[in-house]
């Protein structure tokens, strides 16, 4: 801990401090304000698994890389994510027939069907933060924000 | 509501779906958010979508806080954690030289715990600072100027006399080092302290 008991220095400090509140550019600002209007106090969440960003040696790789994988569940529903070249394939579990909801900032939903083994794929994917919902016959539950 | 209120207050009513709370809560920790964000070399475009994720995150988590105090706990490490996400992701889309070691290194490149407690120092200094009455925020506020203001012209815009101004700087400097987030600051520094011994 600094010694801030002389005034001079504890001015040197407050500079510091104010001056990388003055760093925050509008945008961001901006963007962490409209975040609020994604608040829903219903949703019902499904955790991070597992993300293969943050395995050990995730920078070194075959040349059969499969992409970004990741899963979220709750209770017995996983989702499994592959995030490939603009698209992100997946699979519900277990298998059962399943919308998957893209939600990203500033965009459209994006709905896709899953087939009967769970399986589904959405093509033009960005980079940014996004969510899925996944809706079955008995339930609605969103994955935690995750940026692509 | 604005980010003077307590933490405590703000997130109760950002809960209760009040924007303007929300505004302040942003307010009062996104220069921590994207100092954080800084010290992880992402880039720009990057450094807006972490951030943007952990406000979201909050977002989901805001009624499962237990307790507002560790919020800013909650937000330090959050954002830690998205940027050494993304930084891990971007590696796996870029090709990698398995010879050049040096590509490796960027994967758990995490603040350094020194840096850490810089930048929760500054938090507590801008927390202190919104704690002080209007006046005395706003005499520091114009001292620390750059382009540096004069007396004279501090004077006049606060309407109190040059010969003053000495003195009540003393004292909000005083009174910023007893602010609640300040005396925060001081008690978790030595109980850092008391755990390294």
């Amino acid at each position: 801990m600094n010694d801030w008991s002389d005034d001079d220095a504890l001015m040197a400090a407050l500079s510091e401090a104010v001056g990388e509140a003055d760093e925050v550019t509008d945008r961001r600002r901006e963007a962490a304000q409209a975040a609020f209007t994604w608040r829903s106090v219903d949703a019902e969440l499904m955790e991070l698994l597992h993300d293969s960003a943050l395995e050990a040696g995730a920078a070194v790789r075959g040349a059969a890389d499969p992409g970004r994988l990741l899963s979220f569940g709750r209770g017995e529903l996983t989702i499994e994510l592959e995030v490939g070249a603009g698209a992100v394939t997946g699979q519900v579990l277990p298998a059962q027939d399943a919308t998957v909801t893209l939600q990203a900032t500033g965009v459209e939903d994006r709905t896709v069907a899953a087939d009967g083994a769970g399986f589904f794929r959405i093509e033009e994917v960005g980079s940014g933060p996004v969510r899925f919902v996944v809706t079955t016959s008995e339930t609605n539950l969103t994955t935690a924000w995750v940026t692509l | 509501m604005d980010t003077s209120y307590p933490l405590q207050a703000l997130v109760a009513s950002a809960r209760e779906g009040d924007q303007g709370a929300w505004n302040a809560i942003v307010e009062r920790f996104l220069p921590l958010v994207c100092a954080l964000v800084r010290r992880h070399r992402l880039s720009e475009a990057d450094g807006d979508d972490v951030c943007q994720t952990v406000w979201l995150r909050l977002v989901e988590h805001l009624d499962t806080l237990r307790e507002p105090d560790a919020l800013p706990g909650w937000i330090s490490t959050t954002t830690r954690n998205e940027c050494l996400r993304l930084l891990a992701a971007r590696k796996r889309m870029t090709p990698v030289d398995p010879m050049d070691s040096g590509s490796l290194e960027g994967v758990t490149a995490d603040v350094s715990g020194v840096e850490l407690v810089a930048l929760e120092e500054r938090h507590a200094l801008r927390e202190g600072l919104a704690e002080l009455p209007a006046g005395r925020r706003e005499l520091l506020l114009l001292l620390l100027a750059d382009p540096p203001i004069s007396y004279a012209e501090i004077s006049e815009r606060l309407d109190i006399p040059v010969g003053s101004i000495g003195p009540t700087r003393a004292r909000a400097l005083e009174q910023l080092r007893n602010t609640r987030a300040m005396r925060a600051l001081a008690s978790a520094s030595l109980e850092s302290e008391g755990e390294r011994r």
